[in-house]
């Protein structure tokens, strides 16, 4: 995932609406008016959330229907909580196998040395 | 560092820290982390391959990493030797990039290699880590108050919801 990417995931999460959506979201796809019904928010107002939520990759919204019923896309909200963690796995995979490496290298001197006597 | 860190007083890098003990000497250890023949075997997660690894140990010098995954897909890395100082200390930026060549992330890596016998050498990486674009302050941030925990949280209960079904 590119950090544009990141990036719109986080800005549409900076927003406590749309973090209760996502949670609504989370039980399963509902439509425009079960999403409002918790809020004190206009239809508009609501579809404005779901409008980035969907730009962000966050929520899918079927085309189908009249109401559009959204549901959630998780993808996003992992690599988003994961990216310094993959950092971490990165250098501590690479020194595990530079222990690996190295005791490679001394199994191999070991073998030169003792090489000529067998 | 990196430009971003001039844009403002927010918080917009973490360091990560991660040491190792090898029962190997310290010039060796040194040697392995700076002759490319030797880094190619080792850089990168598990499953990595490093089809070219160059390294110019100069002050200023390149580094030049491609990394392909299992998958076949290629992660290129660059960066700059910033302090060189054998067998104690090494530092280099590193940049990694995307397909297109843009920069997903900025670190200034130090590498201590401490002797602790002959045979025994104790290594530390520590990478000050800064994302090129917003997101990072605001993961950052996020992290200090314990949101992502609960987008983990949402994310494996939205698997298992989806694993039930």
């Amino acid at each position: 995932m590119t950090p544009d990417h990141l990036s719109a995931t986080f800005s549409a999460l900076a927003d406590p609406t749309r973090r209760a959506i996502l949670a609504r979201l989370a039980l399963g796809e509902a439509a425009v008016g079960e999403l409002a019904e918790p809020f004190d928010m206009s239809l508009p107002a609501i579809s404005k959330h779901l409008k980035v939520l969907e730009r962000a990759g966050l929520i899918a919204r079927g085309r189908e229907a009249q109401w559009r019923p959204a549901r959630l896309e998780a993808a996003p909200l992992k690599d988003a909580a994961n990216w310094i963690e993959h950092y971490r796995r990165f250098w501590e995979q690479s020194l595990d196998r530079l222990g690996d490496y190295l005791r490679e290298l001394k199994a191999k001197e070991k073998e030169k040395k003792s090489g000529p006597k067998q | 560092m990196a430009p971003s860190n001039n844009s403002g007083g927010k918080l917009t890098e973490r360091t990560v820290l991660v040491t190792r003990v090898f029962d190997a000497p310290r010039s060796l250890v040194f040697k392995v982390w700076t002759d490319p023949s030797h880094l190619a075997q080792w850089w990168g997660p598990k499953g990595f391959t490093n089809p070219v690894c160059e390294v110019d140990l100069r002050l200023g010098g390149m580094l030049r990493i491609v990394m392909r995954a299992p998958d076949g897909a290629e992660h290129p890395m660059t960066g700059v030797f910033r302090e060189i100082a054998p067998p104690e200390r090494l530092a280099f930026t590193n940049i990694a990039l995307d397909a297109a060549g843009m920069t997903l992330l900025e670190g200034l890596t130090t590498v201590t290699f401490a002797e602790l016998g002959p045979e025994r050498t104790r290594l530390t990486v520590e990478s000050r880590a800064v994302a090129r674009v917003d997101f990072a302050s605001r993961m950052l941030e996020g992290m200090e108050t314990g949101w992502t925990q609960s987008i983990d949280r949402l994310g494996e209960y939205i698997a298992k919801l989806r694993a039930v079904r």
